[in-house]
């Protein structure tokens, strides 16, 4: 991906993100060093800090996503973005088994979306 | 008074955590609001929708819309990042050119959006009513709790609502209006780890064995969790963390539990065994 101009590599970026911290390299190692390879736009919890504490005010957030949509996910991503095609849910589930345990726990009954409602949304 | 609010699962509380939904009423009838579903709810967006179209917007527009419909004005929710997502999608909907474009999608549905509806996170909610929860928190408890703000639920502070976006004491408010004392483990913005399952999950567990290390070492006598994410990685995934490790078995709670068990809320309706904290 392409440096974004506003951005000053200052790292403060790195500094705030709680991935960084847990030893994993988000795109924010990317910002503050261009050079680097070994980073990931996936890892990311969309805290929103690096976002937030940035001093140019450059949209990292979005830049993230934007990335991802150019990538192939990880299998984790992948399975879920195709239970969300499929149902509108990012984890499947019946019907069935939805109106059981909401019984169960003496939940009101939630009726699931017809199947092809996000497409439609979405406009696919 | 009585209030009437929307109640949006998203598919923590849909698929997997019922608890947390039983948990959440239980509480805020004490308090009398009551909460109505949202019917037919499609994925909030986050993280996944996001991640793979830049139209995410119609989804979330959608789950609003559907607020609307049923006559209310106010959707809460549990999730940091349906709450997140929701929210930026009430704000873009104040832009009237974005609305119309939204509503032309909508009305083949029969929904549309006027942009009226507010979102809330349980937390914000809960500070919000903070003096008539203290009225019925009969139970002080006596417990050493280490809490995790919920990561999305704050940021951007402008959008989300929040001065303190980078330093929340929202969750710490709520802990201690239980009676309960917080134990400072330098993890409380830490990563869980949950939102880095579906990318890494060696990273993932990672994340959350660091956190349990950190809270097993202050000797807190439970976690505290503002958000279902965090709840699913160190109470449900917990076994894959702590192996034979038994001093980083800690117990889990969610906010609403807790405050639950402050209120005198019998532990079965709350989602929880009979003297969990004992």
């Amino acid at each position: 991906m392409r440096h974004p101009e506003a951005c000053t590599q200052c790292g403060v970026c790195v500094s705030v993100c709680p991935v960084e911290k847990v030893g994993g390299h988000a795109l924010v190692t990317f910002l503050a060093d261009p050079e680097a390879t070994d980073y990931s736009a996936w890892l990311c919890t969309s805290c929103r800090r690096c976002e937030e504490s940035c001093p140019e005010g450059v949209p990292i957030y979005a830049l993230i996503m934007e990335q991802r949509r150019q990538e192939q996910p990880p299998p984790g991503y992948e399975a879920a973005i195709e239970a969300v095609l499929a149902c509108g849910e990012s984890l499947e589930v019946s019907q069935e088994e939805l109106d059981q345990m909401r019984e169960r726990w003496g939940l009101e009954r939630v009726e699931l979306p017809p199947p092809d409602l996000l497409k439609e949304l979405l406009d696919k | 008074m009585k209030s009437e609010l929307a109640f949006y699962p998203g598919c923590l509380v849909l698929q997997r955590m019922p608890e947390y939904e039983a948990a959440t009423r239980a509480v805020l009838r004490r308090i009398g609001i009551e909460l109505h579903i949202v019917q037919q709810p499609v994925c909030c967006g986050s993280p996944v929708i996001e991640s793979f179209s830049a139209e995410w917007l119609y989804p979330a527009a959608y789950n609003l819309a559907r607020v609307e419909e049923m006559g209310l004005d106010t959707v809460v929710t549990v999730c940091g990042g349906c709450a997140n997502t929701l929210t930026r999608a009430a704000r873009a909907l104040q832009d009237a050119g974005v609305r119309a474009e939204v509503n032309r999608r909508l009305e083949p549905l029969g929904l549309s959006s006027s942009g009226g509806v507010m979102v809330k996170h349980l937390v914000r909610l809960l500070v919000e009513r903070e003096d008539e929860l203290r009225a019925q928190t009969v139970r002080p408890l006596f417990t050493r709790i280490a809490l995790t703000n919920p990561c999305q639920a704050f940021r951007p502070g402008e959008v989300m609502g929040y001065e303190e976006s980078m330093q929340p004491q929202d969750v710490r408010r709520l802990v201690e209006l239980t009676g309960a004392e917080v134990v400072t483990y330098g993890g409380e913005d830490e990563c869980c780890g949950a939102t880095l399952y579906l990318a890494d999950r060696d990273l993932s567990l990672a994340a959350g064995r660091r956190k349990l290390e950190a809270v097993a070492k202050e000797g807190a006598d439970l976690l505290l969790h503002g958000c279902g994410n965090c709840q699913l990685l160190l109470r449900r995934f917990q076994r894959l963390i702590v192996h034979d490790d038994e001093h980083l078995r800690i117990q889990a709670l969610l906010l609403p539990q807790l405050i639950g068990l402050a209120m005198d809320i019998p532990e079965a309706e709350l989602g929880l065994r009979e003297g969990v904290l004992e």
